[in-house]
């Protein structure tokens, strides 16, 4: 993690130090993290490593007391993980979290802060593949 | 007395007609543009001939006010006010208001509004092509009350039969060309109950491509095409269960699939072999996040170019099937550019076939409970706030105008759906206020129209929408017509009396 985030530094701090002044601005957007090509953008690219903080929606979780839930950039009322990954979009964040997760309504927007990963990864738990996570996150 | 009167209005009246140009507002543009419109309306001639061709384009969801939003918007896109632009389709010469509703729902879905549009018939919500006396679900009465479709009548005929759609091929209103279903939702072998013998609709349009009534047929939907240890070009996996991999016998019998945009790109016409074209596992990407799919406008010049090599003609299914998907998410602004990746499809459609010998209909199969605000001034940019009428001007003020809670409101709103104000507390009942929107927020690409009613998904409405045709018998289609009327103006245009 280290060395990837010092070869960032070193390749791309044109792009990095706008992105973190956003992200010091106000919330980022999930769309903002990917190129139309649905990789990474380079501001996602630039963010990783750093705490950063997302508006979006809590798709409703399957499980209760986990420390685990999924935001999307638009409300999402179905179950990631009761449907098949193809009906889930592209465009959203796995959240880990740093207490217990309360269930907000999925039509309710929040805001995440935590700390930004990228690259797939599959969670142990639910099986649920992502490509951008954000860890010890607190929301609200 | 009232004769003397009457006689003595008509006569003023009569000479006003001719003296038009003496008028006072005689040099106003919207009375010469009217003019202009009553003399190009004088000089149609009704089209009596056969229509070799028949493309019937469908905007799912579509009805007249979410029409009007895409009208506004592509106008507003195209730099003017928007409410004078111009769809390609609304400079057709015929139109009539079409009543959507099936036989048992004031609000249909898109299976019966489809199954109306290719068997002629109105039936019960959720069935396809199967007459109203069966059951949702019942396969055995359905087994005995399937209708023939437009497909196979014209296909009997000699003519070629495509399909096309931005949702999966096997949605209700694609599968209505090639299927009879007693449940839309048996998209592949897996959703068929156990014991019932009815076929999936995957399986039936492989059976109607393998029996030569259906020859091209492109869109989402793959996964369930292919069975579940099966990885596609994305790598994911099928949904049949039966070891069935119809896109793999679609290329086995000699025919083409594609499932890429470049692979699309380089297809050539496998001459009288199907064409499968899937682009996704399941719907297509919206208009709005598309990437590495071609366009509906794409499909459409590749399907009429593929068909329109049989003399005999064809019969060519649109549609637009993300306009309802982003209507159901609340999200106008995906629901508009979707709804422009129609208009494209529309006019390049019209481009490529001559009025002489093609019937294009466009219409939607339903609306949904879409709703819009007044009084805002011209060019309220319709994904945004109602701005205020300029007394002295054209353009609208720039100022948001207020509700009696003092808060701008959006041009367009919901009546159901995620975008609810009244949002589920801790103790579960549901309440809320109206937000205090900003012009940035409303029109941002991922907001949600104001809603009343809370829902997941915001429901279709029963209003009307429109049907605009053009070529052959177009001008049967006048007044408020019952959907099913379309099939019956297809097939007499395909073969006139
Ligand atoms: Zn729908």
């Amino acid at each position: 993690m280290l060395s990837r985030r010092l070869f960032l530094a070193t390749l791309a701090p044109a792009l990095a130090a706008p992105a973190l002044l956003r992200a010091a601005e106000g919330p980022l957007k999930i769309r903002d993290l990917y190129a139309r090509d649905r990789s990474l953008s380079d501001l996602a690219q630039s963010l990783v490593g750093e705490r950063a903080t997302f508006a979006g929606f809590m798709a409703p979780p399957l499980k209760a007391d986990s420390s685990f839930f999924v935001l999307t950039q638009r409300p999402m009322a179905v179950c990631p993980f009761c449907e098949t990954s193809a009906e889930w979009p592209d465009d959203i964040i796995a959240v880990y979290t740093k207490r217990t997760v309360e269930v907000t309504p999925f039509n309710v927007g929040i805001e995440v802060r935590g700390v930004l990963e990228a690259g797939g990864y599959k969670d142990p738990d639910t099986g649920f593949w992502s490509l951008v996570r954000l860890t010890d996150a607190t929301y609200g | 007395m009232k004769n003397t009167i009457s006689a003595s209005v008509a006569a003023l009246l009569a000479a006003g007609a001719v003296n038009a140009q003496d008028l006072p507002q005689a040099s106003n543009q919207w009375f010469a543009n009217g003019q202009a419109a009553i003399q190009e309306r004088l000089a149609r001639q009704p089209n009596t001939g056969r229509a070799k061709n028949i493309i019937l384009l469908v905007a799912d969801g579509n009805g007249v006010g979410t029409n009007y939003a895409t009208r506004i918007f592509m106008g507003q896109q195209a730099g003017g006010l928007g409410d004078d632009f111009v769809l390609p389709y609304e400079a057709f010469p015929n139109l009539a208001l079409v009543k959507t509703y099936s036989t048992n729902g004031q609000t249909p879905d898109s299976a019966p509004t489809a199954a109306a549009m290719n068997s002629g018939v109105k039936t019960k919500n959720d069935l396809i092509n199967i007459m109203d006396s069966v059951a949702v679900g019942d396969c055995e009465a359905g087994a005995k009350a399937g209708t023939k479709t437009f497909a196979e009548i014209v296909s009997e005929e000699g003519k070629s039969v495509g399909v096309i759609s931005t949702a999966r091929i096997t949605h209700a209103t694609p599968a209505a060309v090639y299927a009879r279903t007693v449940n839309r939702d048996w998209e592949d072998n897996s959703l068929v109950p156990e014991g019932c013998a009815q076929k999936d609709i995957a399986m039936q349009l492989f059976d109607q491509m393998q029996a030569g009534v259906i020859d091209l047929a492109m869109g989402g939907g793959r996964r369930h095409f292919i069975p579940e240890d099966v990885t596609d070009a994305e790598g994911k996996t099928g949904k049949r269960t039966d070891g069935r991999n119809l896109a793999q016998e679609i290329v086995d019998m000699g025919g083409a699939y594609v499932q890429t945009e470049d692979e699309f790109l380089a297809m050539q016409a496998p001459g009288n072999a199907p064409i499968l074209g899937l682009f996704e596992p399941s719907h297509m990407m919206y208009e709005a996040d598309r990437s590495g799919e071609p366009s509906l406008a794409e499909m459409t010049e590749a399907a009429i170019k593929a068909l329109s090599g049989n003399e005999n003609g064809y019969y060519l299914e649109i549609e637009a099937g993300r306009v309802d998907h982003a209507n159901h998410d609340g999200n106008l602004a995906r629901t508009v550019r979707d709804g422009v990746a129609f208009a494209e499809a529309v006019a390049k459609a019209d481009e490529l076939t001559d009025d002489a010998d093609t019937l294009i209909i466009v219409t939607a199969d339903h609306e949904h409970a879409i709703a819009f605000n007044g009084y805002c001034g011209r060019g309220s940019d319709i994904l945004g706030l109602c701005m205020g009428i300029d007394e002295a001007g054209e353009k609208n003020t720039g100022e948001p105008l207020l509700g009696a809670n003092g808060k701008p409101y959006t041009v367009a709103g919901f009546l159901n759906g995620a975008g609810s104000v009244l949002k589920e507390q801790a103790d579960g009942s549901y309440s809320g206020s109206y937000p205090e929107l900003t012009q940035e927020q409303a029109t941002d690409l991922d907001f949600l129209q104001p809603a009343l009613v809370p829902m997941s998904s915001e429901t279709h409405s029963g209003e009307d929408v429109a049907v605009y045709a053009k070529g052959p018998w177009a001008h049967l289609f006048n007044g408020v017509i019952e959907q099913n009327e379309i099939f019956h103006v297809m097939n007499y245009a395909a073969n006139p009396k």
